[in-house]
């Protein structure tokens, strides 16, 4: 490192830099974990292909509710908006395809390639690890659990006469809407990475990913069908039945389709199912990472 | 301020005492932690990164506390691996960015120290291509840089040479070789080849199942003995036969005789070199070797008695 203005080894000084500037620690070392794996969730920085799913999905996700308010606005009240507790459930499909496709990129291959003892050789601890990943994963959910049903929102006070009154009518959806879309995220983002932890190439997570929901969807819709008391256990097969219910419980407002509708099971036990849920997908991260040699 | 100092320091597994209470302190330097494989070096960088908890005793790495301060710890040094640790599909950027970041740079910073550290280890127009299709040599460069991004006062290489062949090794160890001198990084490295510590290290730290064997500068490791090596063309037992006839104490092994230089009062060491010469021209022997002896690195593993002696 020359200092000499003059001096032309300024350009051509191959010498080694030494770095003075801030170092931010196990909040900087977070942040950056967070905001790598929400990237990679994205596909951001990766090639066209890797963007099709989240983004596909994404859109997808978005677009009943975008196209229902451009009509709204554009044309007048021909058609009835959904309803903010439907709208998750509508594109509940959606789903475990946006997580089997994207959770796998957070977690598969730091465990596969043996990555983690660089990470763990850096100022943060497995926690930390585990949960910027968390993190990364139920934030880019979000754009599915929430993101759409905040659109749902503007266009139902953007689209009103009286701006004002509409947005007093449908201001006191804001918790439920946030809170459904947190739950949410952040117990399918749970169940995910704790899936996807377990298996050893990013194409079993996938598999894996889908085969609970698509199973658990279908043995679900079975139970429903055949009836005789049956119905009362089919919401817990499927993550997503029993989150609704959970829903419902916390915010309250049925939805038609869901088997928690006719289920005649007392809404605290789909709390409690959740509870359960959320447990077992957060001890079943810490069991793995903790196997997890330095 | 030591760089590293440990008091007593032990770990315990079930059945295994993989450390068992090593005291040492270390100034920086290129510090080689020799040992054969299994002997705790890997044990000890743990417990220095403040990754394992010691069973008994205390560290302490750039007077931080292991067990208390490791995130601390960890923002200040480097840890390279033994084994395989980087993932296929990115590339030498956008991964030792990334750990740079994660070490706790500002993404400015980690970008910048990114360019700068690869081309320091050697990687030029390949850092943009997925790790992946990386050889070996390139993969350790990959390692090492990921271990240099964030600027680390001290630098832990667990075998660094892995899977290296002979050129690889070569330039392997003169880039641990700038990193010490050049850089003025403090570097640990912990290998099972003596020979190459040797040609990198100026302090040595030797192990055995888990007991320090020795830390001292390298160069007392291979001083002289105070043995003189006589080496003959033919059996070399009359030699030693005479020569202890004289009051020098020798002692023959096959076509070799060792000649201790420092046998008493009565004899000096210029004495015992003339000796030695008057016997063999008396004896009419063929002189292949005359020496005086040092040690070799290996005698620590092989439990010669007089190398304890620190």
């Amino acid at each position: 490192m020359s200092t000499s203005p003059d001096s032309a080894s300024t350009i051509y000084d191959l010498g080694y830099r030494r770095y003075e500037g801030p170092r931010l620690g196990r909040r900087g070392a977070i942040g950056a974990i967070v905001g790598a794996g929400l990237r990679a969730t994205l596909g951001l920085g990766r090639g066209g292909r890797s963007k099709i799913i989240p983004w596909g999905t994404l859109v997808l996700g978005l677009l009943p509710a975008g196209v229902a308010v451009a009509i709204r606005v554009l044309v007048g009240d021909i058609v009835e908006l959904y309803s903010y507790e439907n709208y998750v459930w509508g594109i509940g499909a959606l789903l475990p395809i946006f997580i089997a496709a994207q959770a796998p990129e957070l977690v598969v291959n730091d465990l596969r390639h043996r990555v983690l003892p660089l990470y763990f050789s850096r100022p943060i601890g497995r926690a930390d690890y585990v949960a910027a990943k968390l993190a990364a994963l139920s934030l880019a959910v979000l754009g599915l659990t929430l993101l759409p049903v905040l659109v749902l929102f503007a266009g139902r006070v953007l689209a009103a006469e009286d701006l004002l009154g509409a947005l007093g009518d449908e201001i006191g959806a804001l918790p439920a809407i946030f809170g459904s879309g947190l739950i949410h995220a952040f117990v399918l983002a749970s169940l995910g990475l704790a899936i996807c932890s377990l298996a050893g190439r990013r194409a079993y997570a996938a598999g894996a990913v889908l085969a609970v929901f698509l199973i658990g969807g279908v043995i679900s819709g079975t139970l429903q069908e055949v009836g005789g008391g049956l119905e009362s256990i089919a919401p817990f097969t499927n993550p997503l039945a029993i989150l609704d219910g959970t829903r419902q419980w916390l915010f309250g407002g049925g939805v038609a389709e869901s088997p928690v509708t006719g289920a005649g099971v007392a809404l605290p036990i789909y709390g409690l199912a959740t509870a359960v849920l959320l447990g077992a997908s957060l001890a079943t991260l810490a069991v793995r990472y903790r196997g997890v040699s330095t | 301020m030591p760089l590293i100092s440990t008091r007593a320091l032990t770990k315990r597994y079930p059945g295994v005492t993989a450390l068992d209470a090593l005291s040492v302190e270390l100034e920086p330097g290129i510090i080689g932690l020799v040992g054969a494989n299994g002997a705790g070096k890997s044990t000890l960088i743990k417990i220095l990164l403040g990754l394992l908890p010691p069973t008994d005793g205390q560290a302490t790495v750039l007077d931080l506390d292991s067990q208390t301060q490791g995130p601390a710890i960890r923002q200040l040094v480097g840890y390279m691996p033994e084994h395989e640790s980087l993932p296929p599909d990115v590339s030498a950027t956008e991964f030792v960015a990334h750990m740079g970041r994660v070490s706790g740079l500002p993404a400015g910073a980690a970008r910048e120290r990114t360019a700068d550290v690869l081309r320091h280890v050697g990687l030029y127009e390949e850092r943009y291509r997925p790790i992946g299709g990386y050889s070996t040599g390139m993969k350790q460069r990959v390692k090492l840089a990921q271990a240099l991004v964030h600027d680390p006062r001290l630098l832990f290489l667990d075998e660094p040479t892995n899977g290296l062949d002979p050129a690889g090794r070569d330039e392997m160890l003169a880039l641990i070789e700038r990193i010490g001198r050049e850089f003025g990084i403090a570097v640990i490295v912990a290998s099972h080849l003596l020979g190459e510590i040797e040609r990198v290290a100026t302090w040595l730290v030797a192990i055995d199942a888990g007991r320090l064997l020795r830390t001292a500068p390298l160069a007392t490791f291979t001083e002289r003995t105070g043995q003189l090596l006589v080496e003959l063309e033919e059996p070399a037992d009359e030699l030693a036969r005479r020569l202890a006839a004289r009051g020098i104490e020798a002692t023959a092994d096959g076509r070799v005789v060792i000649v201790d230089l420092a046998t008493g009062e009565t004899v000096t060491e210029t004495g015992v070199y003339d000796a030695v010469l008057a016997e063999v021209v008396a004896l009419d022997l063929a002189l292949v070797r005359l020496e005086a002896r040092r040690h070799q690195l290996e005698d620590l593993f092989r439990g010669e008695a007089d190398v304890h002696v620190a």
